[in-house]
C-alpha cells in the first residue's frame, strides 16, 4: 500500500467519521427538539400570552409555573397532570364560553377542581402528556374520557347515596333494583330484594296453563314504533319487571306445563255469608256496585287500569302492585278471594295490605274483577293444549333452571343455581381489553359494550342468557350511567373514608302498631324515619303536625282536598280499635324536637289576632296563591279549609318560622315572618274549621 | 456499500426528527348533546334539545321543585296553578319577558320576592330557602331555555 493510498483511505475515513458524527449529534438532538415541540409547552406559552391580553393578567398568572403541573392523589390511585394544559381551570374568571380551550374555567361543582382535578370525574389518562393519549384510546392508554352525558357515574364512585344533583345516576340504580338485576347478577350497592317475581310453589291453583303459555309466549311488554312501551296494547311510563326470554314454542310449552302442575297447596273453594250471596246475587248491578267500591278503596293507588279518553289509551294508576285490565281473564276466582282476604298466606312478602274485608265487599268487588277486568280475546291464539306429558313437565322443570327463571322466581323445593350471570361490581372499572366484544361491531369501548349488553345481548354473546329489556334511550342512558359507577369497594382503607354509603333504613316498628303496620303496609307508601316509600307524605313527624281527633277521622275515612292528586290513601276498613292504636303511635313515637306541644296554649290566640292574621294571609303574603280555603285558592300547598281541626298550634308555629327545619325539603318558602306575625297566622288558621270534622271532603292529606 | 451506510446514516436521523415534529390531530369536535350534563327539550321545537351543563341541570331541578307549580302549565302532580294566578306569572321559556331583565334584577327578584321588588307579593321570595348557589343555578337554567334564546351583554356575566 503506498502512502498516498493511506492518505486516500484516511481522508475517506475521516469524511465518513465526519458524517457519523454529524448523524448521531443529530440522532441526540431529536430528544431536545421533541420535548422542545410538546404540545404542552405550547398550550402554557399560549396561556401566558392570552392572561397578558387580560385585565387581570395578575391574578391570572398568580399560580402559574412553567412546566408540568401536577395533582396527585394517591387515596384514589390518581396522578393528574391535566392542569398543565387547563390552566384557568379554576380561575373564576375565565368561566366565559369565549375563553378558548383548553384555558376555560370549569363551571361551579360543590367539589374544588383545583384540589381534585380532572381524571377523579373524567376519567382519561391522568398522568399523559399529550392530548390524544389524555382524552382518548391509544394502544398503551385504555381509558378514554367519560362523555359528560354519563359523568354522574363519577359521583357515584364514591355517593353510594343517591344526591339531589345526580338524577341520572340514581334513575339508574332505582331500575337496577326494579327491574330485579340483581336476581342474576352482583352489582355494587344493590341489594337482591326480599321479593323478586312471584313465588310459583302453588301458581298451578291461581293460573290456567293457557294463560301461562301466552305470558311466555306473547311479550306482555312491547315498544311501539315511536319508542313507548305498550303493555297488552296500553301504553305506560313504567317498565314492566318480567323481560322477554327467547323460547321457542316447544320450550314455552314445557314450562306451561310444568308449572301447571304445582300446586302444593290447594285453595279453598271461595266461601261467603249465605245472606249476602243471597242478597246480592240478583242485583243487575252487582258488578257496578263492585267498581263503585274498586274505586272508592282507592285500589288503583297501586295498580292500573286501562282507560280510554277519546281514542287514545293509556294506562292511569299507581304500579307497586300489578296492571289489573285483563285480571279477570287471568285468575282462579277462588285464588282471587283467597288472595284479597290474605295475600300474604300465598306470597309472605307480598305487599298488598290486609284489607278487613265486609263479604258484601269482598263479593260485590270479586264479581267487578271476573266479570268486568276480562277480556274474552285474550286467550283467543292460544293453541290447544292437552294434558301436560311427563316428558314436557321434565323438560319444563329443567328449563326452568337453565333459563334463569329459578333466579327470580321461588318454588318451594327447587334451589336457583349461585350467581346465574356475571358478576357486575366492578363493570365500571374494566378496560376495554377485559370485555368480549365478539363479532359485534360496535365502537371498542365499555360504553357501548354495555349498551350493546343490554339491548341486543345476542350481538356481543350469541349463547347469552340474558333476556330482553326494552328501555327508552333515557333509560338505558341512565342504567349506563348507574353501572359505569360502580368500581368495586374501595382499594385501601383512605379511599374507603370518601365513601358515603347508602343509607340502610329499615322500618319495623314492635307491639300493636307493628302489626298493624305490618297489616297495612303503611311504609309501602310512607316514609318513616329514611325507611319508605315515597308515594304519600312521610309520617315522621305526623304526631307533631296533626291532631289526634285528626288523625282518626282521616284513617277511617281517608281523603284529599289536592286536586291535582290521582294517588290517593286506601280506604283500609279500620275499626275503630285500629284507629286508636295507629293514632296513639303517631301522636308518641313520630315527634320532632323541635315542636313542644305544650308550649302553646289555644287560648293564647284572640280573635284580633286572628283578623291580623287573616290579612296578612290574603294580602301581605298572598298565602291564596297556593292554599285552598273554601273554594278559593291554588292547588300547590294542602287544602287549609279544616286546618284549624287537622294541625296543631305548636306545629303551626313552628312551620311559619322555618318549614325546612320541620320538613327538609319542603317547597313551602322560608319567609322573615315577625314573631307577631307568626301568632297572628297561627291564630287565623286555627279558626279555619269545617262543621263536621272529617266528613267527606273536609280533610287535608297529602301535606308536602 | 460504503454509500448505503451513509445514506442509512442521515435518513434515520432525519425520520426521528420529523416524526417529532409531525402534526398530532386536534380532539374531534364534541356534539354538544352527548356532551351535556342533561337536556330539555325546547318549548317551542320539541324536535329541538337544549343541552344544560351541569349548572343549569341544576337549576332545572330547582325549577321543577319549587317554581314550576306557578311558571309552567303542567307540574309533575298533574295540572297547573298558573292559570289560578293574578297576575299570570311568566312562563319560564318567556324570552320576551325575562331576555330584557339583568341577571341582578332577576336574582333579586328571586332572593327577596315580589314585594320587595314592586312586583306581586305572590311571587315568594326564595333567598332563605334556595341557597345562592341554587338560585344561580335556576336563574341559569332560565337564560337556557328562553325564547327566544337569551344573549348574555357584552359585559362578562358576573357568575
Ligand atoms: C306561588 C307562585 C310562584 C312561585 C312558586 C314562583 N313564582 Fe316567580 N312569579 C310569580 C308571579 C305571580 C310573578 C309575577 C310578578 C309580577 O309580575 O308582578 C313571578 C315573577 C317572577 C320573576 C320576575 C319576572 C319579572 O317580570 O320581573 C322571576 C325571575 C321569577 N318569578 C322566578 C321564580 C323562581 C326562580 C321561582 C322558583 C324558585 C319562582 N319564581 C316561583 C309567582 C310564583
Amino acid at each position: 500500500m503506498t502512502a498516498k493510498k493511506m492518505g486516500e483511505i484516511s481522508t475517506r475515513l475521516r469524511a465518513i467519521f465526519a458524517l457519523v458524527s454529524v448523524a448521531f449529534v443529530a440522532v441526540l438532538a431529536v430528544s431536545p427538539v421533541r420535548d422542545f415541540f410538546q404540545s404542552w409547552k405550547r398550550y402554557e406559552k399560549n396561556y401566558v400570552s392570552y392572561a397578558q391580553t387580560r385585565p387581570d393578567t395578575k391574578r391570572l398568572l398568580a399560580d402559574f409555573h412553567p412546566g408540568i403541573d401536577q395533582i396527585w392523589l394517591p387515596e384514589m390511585r390518581v396522578l393528574d397532570r391535566c392542569t398543565t394544559c387547563h390552566q384557568g381551570i379554576s380561575q373564576t374568571s375565565l368561566s366565559d364560553a369565549s375563553v378558548p380551550q383548553p384555558f376555560r374555567a370549569h363551571p361551579a361543582i360543590p367539589h374544588d377542581v383545583k384540589k381534585w382535578g380532572c381524571v377523579v370525574c373524567h376519567r382519561g389518562q391522568g398522568p399523559a402528556t399529550e392530548i390524544s393519549e389524555a382524552h382518548e384510546t391509544t394502544l398503551a392508554w385504555e381509558q378514554p374520557l367519560l362523555p359528560i352525558r354519563f359523568i354522574q357515574a363519577s359521583c357515584g364512585v364514591c355517593h353510594r347515596a343517591d344526591l339531589p344533583q345526580t338524577p341520572k345516576l340514581n334513575r339508574g340504580r332505582e331500575l337496577l333494583s326494579q327491574l330485579n338485576c340483581s336476581g342474576c347478577h352482583h352489582l355494587q350497592d344493590i341489594e337482591r330484594p326480599a321479593m323478586l317475581g312471584p313465588d310459583l310453589s302453588n301458581v298451578g291453583n291461581k293460573l290456567t296453563r293457557q294463560w301461562i303459555y301466552k305470558w311466555l309466549k306473547e311479550p306482555h311488554t312491547v315498544v311501539d314504533s315511536s319508542g313507548n312501551t305498550v303493555v297488552d296494547g296500553y301504553e305506560t311510563v313504567e317498565e314492566p319487571r318480567m323481560p322477554q326470554f327467547r323460547l321457542t314454542d316447544p320450550e314455552i310449552k314445557a314450562l306451561s306445563a310444568y308449572l301447571t302442575t304445582l300446586k302444593g297447596q290447594p285453595i279453598e273453594p271461595a266461601k261467603f255469608d249465605q245472606g249476602v250471596v243471597a242478597s246480592l246475587q240478583k242485583s243487575p248491578d252487582l258488578a257496578d256496585q263492585g267498581e263503585v267500591r274498586f274505586r272508592q278503596m282507592f285500589c288503583t293507588t297501586c295498580h292500573s287500569l286501562a282507560v280510554t279518553q277519546g281514542d287514545e289509551t293509556k294506562l292511569i294508576g299507581g304500579n307497586i302492585g300489578p296492571e289489573l285490565t285483563k285480571v279477570g281473564s287471568k285468575i282462579n276466582p277462588d285464588w282471587l278471594v283467597a288472595w284479597l282476604r290474605d295475600p300474604q298466606s300465598y306470597l309472605p312478602h307480598a305487599l298488598m295490605p290486609r284489607y278487613r274485608w265486609s263479604d258484601q265487599d269482598l263479593y260485590k268487588v270479586t264479581q267487578y274483577i271476573n266479570t268486568r277486568l276480562t277480556d274474552p280475546e285474550l286467550l283467543s291464539n292460544v293453541p290447544p293444549l292437552e294434558e301436560p306429558a311427563q316428558e314436557e313437565i321434565r323438560l319444563g322443570q329443567r328449563l326452568f333452571l337453565e333459563k334463569g327463571c329459578a333466579s327470580c322466581h321461588v318454588i318451594q323445593g327447587v334451589s336457583p343455581q349461585k350467581d346465574f350471570g356475571p358478576d357486575l361490581a366492578i363493570l365500571g372499572s374494566k378496560n376495554v381489553s377485559q370485555l368480549e366484544f365478539g363479532n359485534s361491531s360496535i365502537p371498542r369501548n365499555i360504553i357501548s359494550y354495555i349498551q350493546a349488553k343490554i339491548t341486543d345481548p345476542l350481538s356481543v354473546n350469541p349463547a347469552a342468557r340474558m333476556p330482553q329489556y326494552r328501555l327508552t334511550p333515557t333509560d338505558l342512558d341512565a342504567i349506563t350511567t348507574a353501572l359505569l359507577g360502580m368500581t368495586g369497594s374501595p382499594a385501601n382503607s383512605s379511599l374507603a373514608r370518601l365513601i358515603v354509603p347508602r343509607a340502610q333504613g329499615a322500618f319495623h316498628p314492635a307491639g300493636a302498631f307493628g302489626e298493624l303496620s305490618d297489616r297495612y303496609k303503611c311504609a309501602a307508601c310512607h316514609r318513616f324515619n329514611g325507611d319508605g316509600g315515597n308515594l304519600a307524605p312521610e309520617l315522621s313527624f305526623e304526631g307533631s303536625r296533626a291532631q289526634r281527633q285528626w288523625i282518626m277521622d282521616f284513617l277511617k275515612n281517608p281523603q284529599t282536598l289536592r286536586p291535582t292528586l290521582i294517588f290517593r290513601m286506601p280506604q283500609f276498613n279500620l275499626t275503630d280499635q285500629d284507629a286508636s292504636v295507629i293514632a296513639d303511635y303517631l301522636g308518641m313515637v313520630t315527634q320532632s324536637a323541635a315542636v313542644k306541644l305544650s308550649a302553646v296554649d289555644q287560648k293564647q290566640f284572640t280573635p284580633q289576632m286572628a283578623e291580623m292574621g287573616k290579612q296578612l294571609y290574603e294580602v301581605k303574603y298572598q298565602c291564596n296563591a297556593c292554599h285552598t280555603i273554601g273554594s278559593a285558592g291554588g292547588y300547590v300547598g294542602p287544602n287549609l279549609s279544616n286546618a284549624g281541626n287537622w294541625l296543631n298550634a305548636a306545629w303551626i308555629e313552628e312551620w311559619l318560622k322555618n318549614p325546612q327545619a320541620l320538613v327538609p325539603g319542603t317547597i313551602e318558602p322560608r319567609r322573615s315572618l315577625t314573631e307577631q306575625e307568626v301568632q297572628a297566622l297561627t291564630a287565623y288558621v286555627l279558626t279555619l274549621k269545617q262543621k263536621a270534622p272529617g266528613s267527606a271532603g273536609t280533610t287535608a292529606g297529602g301535606a308536602q | 456499500m460504503k454509500r448505503r451506510d451513509l445514506i442509512l446514516f442521515l435518513i434515520i436521523p432525519s425520520i426521528a426528527i420529523l416524526s417529532s415534529c409531525q402534526h398530532k390531530p386536534a380532539a374531534a369536535p364534541a356534539n354538544p348533546l352527548l356532551n351535556a350534563y342533561d337536556v330539555e327539550q325546547s318549548s317551542t321545537d320539541p324536535q329541538r334539545l337544549i343541552p344544560l351543563n351541569y349548572q343549569q341541570a341544576q337549576g332545572k331541578r330547582v325549577f321543577n321543585n319549587n317554581c314550576v307549580w306557578c311558571h309552567a302549565d303542567s307540574t309533575p302532580a298533574g295540572p297547573s296553578n298558573r292559570s289560578n294566578l293574578t297576575p299570570t306569572p311568566p312562563l319560564f321559556t318567556d324570552g320576551e319577558t325575562f331576555n330584557s331583565l339583568s341577571d341582578d334584577l332577576m336574582r333579586n327578584t328571586i332572593t327577596l320576592g315580589g314585594s320587595a321588588m314592586g312586583k306581586s307579593a305572590i311571587m315568594p321570595p326564595w333567598g332563605q330557602t334556595l341557597t345562592p348557589d341554587e338560585i344561580r343555578a335556576v336563574l341559569a337554567y332560565a337564560r337556557a331555555v328562553a325564547q327566544p334564546p337569551y344573549k348574555a351583554s357584552a359585559r362578562p356575566a358576573s357568575q
